[in-house]
């Protein structure tokens, strides 16, 4: 297979497009220069959302959409803040799992009660903002400062959130390349065509809603390491952006179609536009604004890129 | 063997199979006929594991293979070929030959050289001149077919079952399904095989099983059965009644459609006359629904032009048609056309709600009683009120009441979409004095049927559509049953000398 034609069909090569572009203006608006700080500062910033991202990728591949994985962020992050003092790997563990929980619950909604993803993921959503505000009331926790400082420090090329960024990139990537990949891109595709073909169509999206709570739960767990504390609420901003950084990344929004890499590639660019804004003076208060608009305008592209194909591929028939 | 025993499935209130006890042979392939709604396509679905029945017992070699699933009919050998592919469009040739289980690496990555090697070998063995890498929804209707039965070849089926797989071939594929089929016979699978092409079924088939409203009627050597004997058994011998007499319709001009174009349609003329019944036939899917629905403005047109008593329409939607005093029946009438959860009542005043709302929006509901009260009436619907809700009623009576909704609309051409599909003869006969009695009041109506049959009793001409355009047109000694199969599928003798 020609990697180009595999870009091309996945919608990366737009990903691609959009990424570096924000990124050129980012780099004239700094003066030119790049330094690996600035590289170490983008990749931490970065890593929650495209951690987020990849894991909301595995759901809308499947034609699903998880509106908790914000809160799930939230609660992974309380939970590893609260049980950090008694043990760190235990409270990895433990954040993941509870995380993976998460997961579990959308997956029973979804698949075994066959409710609507975005009402089942809705109603999650705000339990799990709950269930952050019920064990962590306020800020606070406990984070070794050892972890907070192997995340910070670390050589600067090759810093850990860059190298985190890299092999989650890698691993979504070997994912998506085994059969359970080709499952999800499949059932996106035809969902019908994809069980008459006997594939566990079944266990295949409930996998993807624990996939993707789990990777939410990294990143919950990641910013709370980062931030040196546990917060009820920093994963509710993560609700839309992990949406938007799918559909920057050239997935489409009904599934069957994208690529890790333009996923990664659209929370670069969410994150690059971000300190566009802040370059521009904006108010941190017109974030979540812009945000949305942001949503909208590259559903909007989107949808109207792909009437307009449809539309010349109709003319040049016709001609 | 392959046994069904005492099997019956119903959907809703309709019995799509009924008490259906059916053996089939290993090296024996049986073909199954009936006309549309007959159970054929159910009784394959059930062996599939796509729908499970709701009694009976179904054993493959004396063990139970009932509600398994397609992953597991698929593990015990059964294996599918439907009318409505199954590949999945956004995938490769090659990926959805080897769905669901790719060749793979040591790391579990599928190995994507000789995914496409061993894809180009199955392809170059069965003769089939795809591209392993193109996109599966980039190919014609006919070779995403051809892949499907490929892939369901390399599975080494115990079972194979062909529901219409035939329908989208051209002839020369046909030919070469034929000899793939025999091999398989011969391998000793046991094997169904679906067609409404009676030629298909004494090519594939040693025996035949003839189905009629969901009911097995027999089952004989291919040998011993004529077209003519199994086409009575399959309508059950039409007897006289069932058809109206046809009046002449007086000839003035009604609708007009000239030059339509649209995705689908290609350059579609069209005329009616007060009080004509104009027939639209042809194979399932070459266009007529679009035809339809581009008269009741629910189908997007390029170009075209259509008048109604003179006047030139423009039709955006569905509202503006219905303003026009046109109305369309859909096929589909649990989709399209009725709010099952409601009552008669509100199915039938819904979409007259224009005519009795009152200023400032109010229904007038007294108004409404009264009309629907008289609908009920004519209807000879058996009901316990305009209150019952519509999805207690069998599909014939539902698809009476979706017929008087729209009739209450008082629409002067009526669009029908394959009405009595699925319906039971008795409602049928009804259903056909009704349309004979409406087109004698001076409407013109456009009747889409898959049922041959019913054009030729029902319609004073009939167009035969195939891909999008008007094959023929069938009027007098010329509008026979024979003739419109023969129009149907002339583009297959096209489609076999172009190959």
């Amino acid at each position: 297979m020609v990697l180009p034609t595999e870009m091309r069909r996945q919608g990366t090569v737009g990903a691609i497009a959009t990424f570096l572009v924000l990124f050129v203006i980012y780099l004239v608006l700094k003066g030119g220069h790049f330094s690996a700080f600035d590289l170490k500062t983008l990749c931490m910033n970065v890593l929650p959302l495209a951690l987020v991202a990849l894991g909301q990728f595995f759901i809308v591949m499947n034609n699903g959409i998880d509106l908790s994985l914000g809160p799930v962020m939230s609660v992974a992050g309380a939970v590893a803040a609260l049980s950090f003092p008694t043990s760190v790997p235990g409270a990895i563990i433990l954040a993941l799992g509870v995380a993976a929980l998460g997961g579990v619950c959308n997956g029973i909604l979804v698949v075994n009660l066959r409710l609507p993803p975005i009402l089942a993921t809705l109603a999650t959503m705000s339990v799990f903002q709950g269930v952050a505000l019920v064990i962590l009331p306020s800020p606070g926790g406990t984070v070794p400062s050892g972890l907070t400082d192997s995340l910070t420090h670390g050589l600067d090329w090759a810093s850990t959130p860059l190298l985190l960024l890299v092999a989650a990139t890698i691993v979504a990537w070997w994912i998506m390349s085994t059969p359970f990949g080709l499952w999800l891109r499949a059932i996106g595709g035809d969902e019908a065509g994809t069980l008459s073909s006997g594939v566990p169509v079944r266990a295949v999206k409930f996998s993807s809603y624990v996939i993707g709570a789990v990777l939410a739960g990294l990143g919950g767990l990641y910013l709370a390491i980062a931030t040196a504390s546990g917060s009820p609420t920093i994963g509710d901003s993560f609700i839309l952006l992990s949406i938007a950084a799918v559909v920057l990344g050239g997935v489409s929004i009904s599934g069957g179609r994208g690529s890790p890499v333009g996923v990664v590639l659209g929370a670069l660019t969410l994150t690059i536009i971000g300190r566009l804004l802040y370059f521009a003076g904006l108010s941190s208060f017109y974030q979540s604004l812009i945000n949305g608009v942001i949503l909208v305008s590259v559903v909007g592209v989107v949808v109207v890129r792909e009437k307009l194909v449809h539309f010349l591929r109709e003319w040049r028939h016709a001609g | 063997m392959l046994s069904y025993e005492a099997i019956d499935k119903d959907f809703g209130a309709t019995h799509a199979v009924i008490n259906v006890t059916l053996d089939a042979e290993p090296g024996v392939v049986l073909g199954l006929v009936g006309e549309n709604g007959a159970g054929k396509s159910t009784l394959l679905k059930i062996a599939g594991g796509i729908i499970r029945q709701d009694r009976g017992k179904l054993n493959l070699d004396g063990k139970p293979v009932s509600g398994l699933g397609p992953a597991g009919a698929l593990a015990h050998g059964i294996v599918s070929v439907f009318q409505e592919l199954t590949l999945v469009r956004s995938l490769t040739v090659a990926e959805n030959l080897f769905l669901p289980a790719p060749p793979r690496r040591a790391w579990l990555s599928i190995d994507q050289g000789r995914l496409e090697a061993d894809a180009r070998v199955l392809l170059d063995h069965f003769d089939v001149h795809v591209s392993p890498d193109a996109l599966v929804g980039d190919l014609p209707l006919g070779q995403q077919q051809m892949v499907e039965i490929v892939r369901a070849i390399n599975r080494r089926p115990r079972v194979l079952l062909l529901d219409e797989a035939t329908a989208a071939l051209g002839a020369a594929e046909v030919e070469w399904l034929k000899h793939i089929v025999e091999s398989e016979r011969r391998r000793g699978a046991i094997i169904l095989f679906i067609s409404h092409r009676w030629e298909e079924i004494t090519a594939f088939c040693q025996r035949v099983a003839i189905m009629r409203n969901g009911q097995l009627v027999t089952v004989a050597d291919v040998g011993d059965m004529s077209h003519d004997r199994a086409v009575e058994l399959m309508t059950g011998a039409r007897l006289g009644g069932v058809f109206p007499t046809k009046r002449s319709p007086s000839g003035q001009a009604l609708l007009e459609a000239q030059g339509l174009v649209s995705e689908v349609l290609d350059h579609v003329d069209l005329r009616l006359a007060k009080g004509e019944i104009l027939g639209i036939g042809g194979l399932v899917g070459q266009g007529q629904d679009a035809l339809l629905k581009s008269l009741f403005g629910d189908h997007p047109l390029n170009a075209g032009k259509i008048t109604l008593a003179g006047e030139a329409l423009d039709l955006r939607s569905p509202a503006d048609a219905i303003g026009r005093r046109i109305a369309y029946v859909p096929q589909e009438r649990k989709v399209e056309g009725l709010l099952l959860q409601k009552s008669i009542g509100a199915n039938l005043s819904f979409a007259i709600l224009p005519r009795i709302s009152r200023f400032p929006g109010f229904i007038d509901r007294r108004e409404e009683r009264r009309i629907v009260s008289e609908a009920i009436e004519r209807l000879k619907v058996r009901v316990s009120s305009g209150g019952q809700p519509v999805a207690e009623l069998s599909g014939g009576n539902q698809q009476k009441v979706l017929l008087h909704k729209w009739l209450l609309t008082e629409p002067i051409v009526l669009l029908l979409n394959d009405v009595t599909r699925g319906v039971d003869i008795g409602t049928k006969t009804q259903i056909y004095a009704i349309i004979a009695e409406l087109a004698a009041s001076g409407m013109g109506i456009i009747l889409y049927s898959t049922d041959a049959h019913e054009l030729v009793e029902l319609a004073h001409r009939v167009l035969v559509m195939t891909e999008g355009r008007i094959r023929a047109e069938l009027a007098e000694d010329r509008l026979t049953a024979e003739e419109i199969v023969r129009a149907s599928t002339r583009i297959e003798e096209a489609n076999g000398a172009a190959n």
